[in-house]
């Protein structure tokens, strides 16, 4: 470490723009890389997030009158599309509080309660507005995003008074493709960045050139340097493309700040890096880092929700997300993009992943280190 | 002679699960400036170790290495500027072009651009690469790939130029070229230390020639004065005579 910060930094720079030369040669591998969360979306998200059938929903009508009947049937009898199933099946009670409503969706036994108040008759009649509450299971994004569409479409076709539907604990009309990409993003990030640095350092490691540079009057460090800049660019393209491929095709929301995004993805990837960094370390060639990154990495697709949320996962799958960085950068990613929020709502997991990303970085600079 | 290397009471003991290995056994020895010094020795006698630990690659277990009066556990960044190193194997990148994979080296050796290109040109031109000089180095023969890798580590005009078997598995053709590299780069000045399983080569090229074995230097001298030592008449003759007849692993 006696060279002087410049020279550091030229070197880095030349290992840099290296890797890109070497890269982007390797079209079997960066189509893929793109392409990859592209499938993943439009697989998944059409996929998983289509219609739904057969939902049950709990109608807990204390209307005194006859007014809300016709509601009722209309809730029972709806068919969303020729030919296809019912959409909810219903079930109907009373005098049923909104807490024990909660705990129903909670047990998984509904999908959403419907509860029209005892003066529902009598405030329609004289016109007066009224409200409605509607509890969904917000956890499953595909159900609760149809079935609060629906309410609403059904509620806003009622002549005459208002009928104000109140729907507790949701960010609005959110499907499940909206949930999905910004998650999809973090994932692909992730699996990219350990995929690209396994290249970087034991494929070179495997054709004998990382010996060579090193060799070279440069530093463990400038390399190191180096290949994160490549991969902080690569990285972030590769976002920004899906994000923009996301908006175009799908019509995906991104209601937040780009600078956030990149904000959370650097500091994200800086982590990926070093766990790809820790991977390729100790393992000998390529195969057996494949193995050993697909090993940390799979489980983090289905522990992390990426798929659906943390909330309805077993306990001990969400024991392992807490110490996953890639839950944290999810929960970053859709707080930004869905909701739109500002870094304050995003504080605790940009901490939580400044932490890992040291942590994960100096635990693979240590490693490459050792092993040179 | 103005000693340029000095090796004093050198040992490298590799832990390979949880056995001992001990690749050199307490080796001292000086190499000259300006000589071409050959080390021969069956497999495993530790040459590519001693290699790995003159060029800063490898950390000694024991004992003291300094090449041009720099230690190399001190100074090993200063070292790495004025040696260059082909490996045993064969390292350039497969998805670079020739041209690149010589450029890479000279700019991580700060080699000003004109100069570099200058260079390349002339040492492409050297070798008989030039027509090659685009292509991926990943399609190239064995000898196309050795003599780009014997040219991309004088690239930065090293003073010190180690070569670990630069012409294993090569055709008589190729090795004659790097034969007569070897001698140019020995009239310039520089220091040449090179490993070899060729006697002949051993015999024709260098100065002084280290006989090793299972870690340990078995002798050190001219050619001739090692024939005269054991009344052989080939190298290959006083290899035996030190090294014994049976096949190592
Ligand atoms: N990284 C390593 N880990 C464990 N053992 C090693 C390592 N490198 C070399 N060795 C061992 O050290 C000994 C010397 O090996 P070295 O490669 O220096 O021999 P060599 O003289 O170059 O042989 P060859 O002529 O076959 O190239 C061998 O027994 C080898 O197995
Ligand atoms: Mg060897």
């Amino acid at each position: 470490m006696k060279m002087n910060l410049k020279t550091e930094l030229r070197k880095s720079w030349i290992i840099m723009i290296k890797e890109f030369r070497q890269i982007i040669r390797k079209k079997a591998f960066m189509i893929p890389m793109f392409m990859f969360p592209i499938i993943m979306i439009i697989f998944f998200g059409y996929g998983m997030g289509g219609t739904v059938k057969n939902a049950d929903i709990l109608i807990v009508n204390d209307d005194t009158g006859t007014a809300s009947g016709s509601i009722i049937r209309e809730i029972g009898s709806f068919i969303p599309r020729y030919g296809d199933p019912r959409m909810f099946s219903v079930t109907y009670t009373k005098d049923l509080s909104q807490n024990e409503a909660e705990r129903k969706i909670d047990a998984g036994l509904y999908k959403a309660v419907l509860i029209i108040p005892s003066d529902y008759s009598e405030r329609v009649a004289k016109n007066e507005s009224v409200t409605l509450t509607l509890l969904t299971d917000s956890s499953d994004t595909t159900s609760s995003g149809l079935i609060i569409n629906f309410m609403r479409q059904l509620f806003s076709g009622t002549t005459g008074s208002h009928v104000l539907l109140k729907i507790p604990d949701i960010y609005g009309k959110l499907q499940y493709i909206d949930f999905l990409t910004p998650a999809v993003i973090a994932l692909t990030v992730f699996f990219g960045t350990i995929q690209t640095m396994g290249y970087a350092i034991a494929g070179e490691r495997q054709d004998g050139t990382l010996v060579r540079i090193m060799m070279t009057p440069v530093s463990r460090g400038a390399i190191i340097l180096g290949k994160t800049l490549h991969q902080l660019v690569l990285q972030l393209a590769r976002a920004v493309v899906l994000i923009l491929a996301a908006i175009v095709l799908f019509g995906v929301t991104m209601n937040g700040s780009w600078l956030l995004v990149a904000l959370v993805l650097i500091i994200f990837t800086f982590g990926a890096v070093g766990l790809g960094m820790a991977i390729s370390a100790v393992s000998e060639d390529m195969l057996s880092f494949q193995a050993i990154s697909m090993l940390v990495a799979f489980p983090s697709m289905f522990a992390t929700g990426v798929f659906y949320p943390l909330s309805s996962a077993p306990d001990w799958m969400r024991w392992i997300a807490y110490i996953v960085p890639l839950t944290y950068a999810n929960d970053a990613m859709r707080t930004i993009m869905i909701k739109g929020q500002g870094l304050g709502s995003i504080a605790h997991d940009l901490i939580i992943l400044i932490f890992f990303g040291i942590f994960y970085f100096a635990l693979g600079v240590y490693l490459f280190r050792r092993e040179a | 002679m103005e000693t340029i290397i000095e090796v004093r009471d050198l040992t490298k003991i590799f832990m390979a699960r949880r056995v001992k290995i001990t690749a050199v056994d307490h080796v001292s020895f000086e190499i000259y400036k300006g000589e071409i010094f050959g080390m021969i020795g069956p497999n495993g006698a530790g040459k590519s170790t001693i290699f790995a630990m003159l060029t800063t690659l490898v950390r000694p277990t024991g004992g003291s290495i300094k090449v041009a009066g720099l230690d190399v556990n001190r100074n090993a960044e200063k070292i790495r500027e004025i040696i260059g190193v082909v490996p045993q194997q064969h390292s350039l990148y497969p998805d670079l072009t020739a041209r690149e994979n010589l450029e890479l080296m000279g700019n991580l050796y700060d080699v000003p651009k004109k100069i570099m290109e200058e260079r390349i040109k002339y040492y492409l031109g050297l070798v008989n690469l030039k027509t090659h000089a685009d292509r991926l180095t990943g399609g190239f023969s064995g000898g196309m790939k050795q003599r780009l890798s014997v040219i991309s580590a004088v690239i930065h005009d090293p003073e010190i130029i180690f070569w670990d078997e630069p012409t294993t598995g090569l055709d008589p053709q190729t090795r004659q070229a790097i034969w007569k590299l070897a001698l140019k780069f020995n009239k310039e000045g520089k220091t040449l230390i090179f490993t070899t399983h060729y006697m002949d080569e051993a015999d024709k090229l260098c100065n002084r020639v280290a006989i090793m074995n299972a870690g340990k230097l078995m002798a050190l001298d001219n050619p001739d004065s090692l024939k005269k030592a054991s009344n052989s008449t080939s190298l290959e003759e006083v290899f035996i005579h030190l090294t014994g007849e049976e096949i190592r692993d």
